[in-house]
């Protein structure tokens, strides 16, 4: 069995049997899509920028997980899937921490909307809550696990975070 | 100077949040008249019959991808100079290269600001108000 982990930012598909994707997720969400007639499958691992409430116009956040998704689409549809055939599941977009506001929350409505919009069907969906998950995703086979986990992911800190005196993010 | 709003856009892209968001973006920026298809082959047939000034589309489609779009309008004799700017994506390098040989206008890396998208289209038509 090989495994591959991706973490924010990244997506994998593949096209063969035996390959397990996984992930971390707190309040990201990650999306995984298999077209089960093309034996495709493919996970993503996106959130939406900034949180509305640090001046990010909604508008502006939707730009990267629309572009998450298209990039794992795209690929998906290169390894011979077909948009019409395409089933999700949607983990992630956890509230980890209170007084964050509502991040996980956010991508989360983010996920579902996406879906409804492009007309592709929801299979399973594990979305906010309070916990991290650790979610496993067998590509070939269609067969995706989730598992609740106490320990958050280690922290994300952002690029752009000590060089300015804007609070602290927490992904 | 043109007016954005006297432009007429043709948006093409297959997956219908990006089109919803260019076609946001573009309104935005003043634009008054877009129109979006899903796909290359209805777009090239609807500019036919209604012309556009400007055609921005998405490289990575089924069927038709961007580059055919972009060779099917510059061989239209017709609709032969409408203005194209092609979408893709950060590792399309040999894409641009392409679209250049073929005649593209501009190009634009997804994701991209409203600003980016601005002057890109500045860039062909002038500085826009």
């Amino acid at each position: 069995m090989r495994r591959i982990p991706i973490v924010q930012g990244e997506h994998k598909v593949i096209a063969e049997p035996g390959v397990v994707i996984s992930t971390l997720l707190g309040s990201c969400v990650a999306v995984c899509l298999q077209d089960p007639i093309a034996r495709v499958g493919g996970m993503n691992h996106f959130l939406l920028a900034e949180p509305a409430d640090h001046g990010v116009p909604h508008e502006e956040r939707q730009r990267y997980g629309i572009h998450a998704m298209e990039l794992l689409i795209n690929a998906m549809m290169t390894h011979g899937a077909l948009r019409g055939r395409l089933r999700a599941h949607l983990y992630g977009g956890a509230n980890l921490i209170a007084g964050l506001g509502r991040i996980g929350s956010d991508n989360a409505a983010f996920a579902r909307q996406f879906m409804a919009t492009e007309g592709i069907e929801i299979g399973r969906c594990e979305l906010e809550g309070t916990h991290a998950r650790k979610v496993e995703f067998m590509p070939y086979e269609g067969r995706v696990r989730s598992t609740l986990i106490k320990q958050a992911p280690p922290l994300h800190i952002p690029e752009w975070f000590g060089r300015t005196d804007g609070d602290v993010e927490l992904f | 100077m043109p007016a954005a709003s006297a432009i007429k856009v043709m948006v093409v892209d297959d997956q219908t949040s990006m089109r919803a968001m260019i076609r946001r973006t573009l309104q935005d920026l003043g634009f008054k008249d877009v129109r979006d298809k899903a796909g290359a082959a209805e777009a090239l047939a609807a500019i036919k019959t209604d012309r556009v000034h400007l055609v921005i589309s998405d490289y990575n489609m089924p069927d038709m991808d961007g580059l055919q779009f972009l060779e099917a309008v510059r061989a239209d004799p017709v609709i032969g100079k409408t203005v194209f700017i092609m979408l893709t994506g950060s590792a399309d390098r040999e894409v641009v290269q392409k679209a250049a040989a073929l005649g593209v206008n501009n190009y634009v890396v997804k994701p991209f600001a409203p600003a980016a998208l601005k002057e890109k289209i500045e860039r062909v038509f002038g500085e826009l108000s």
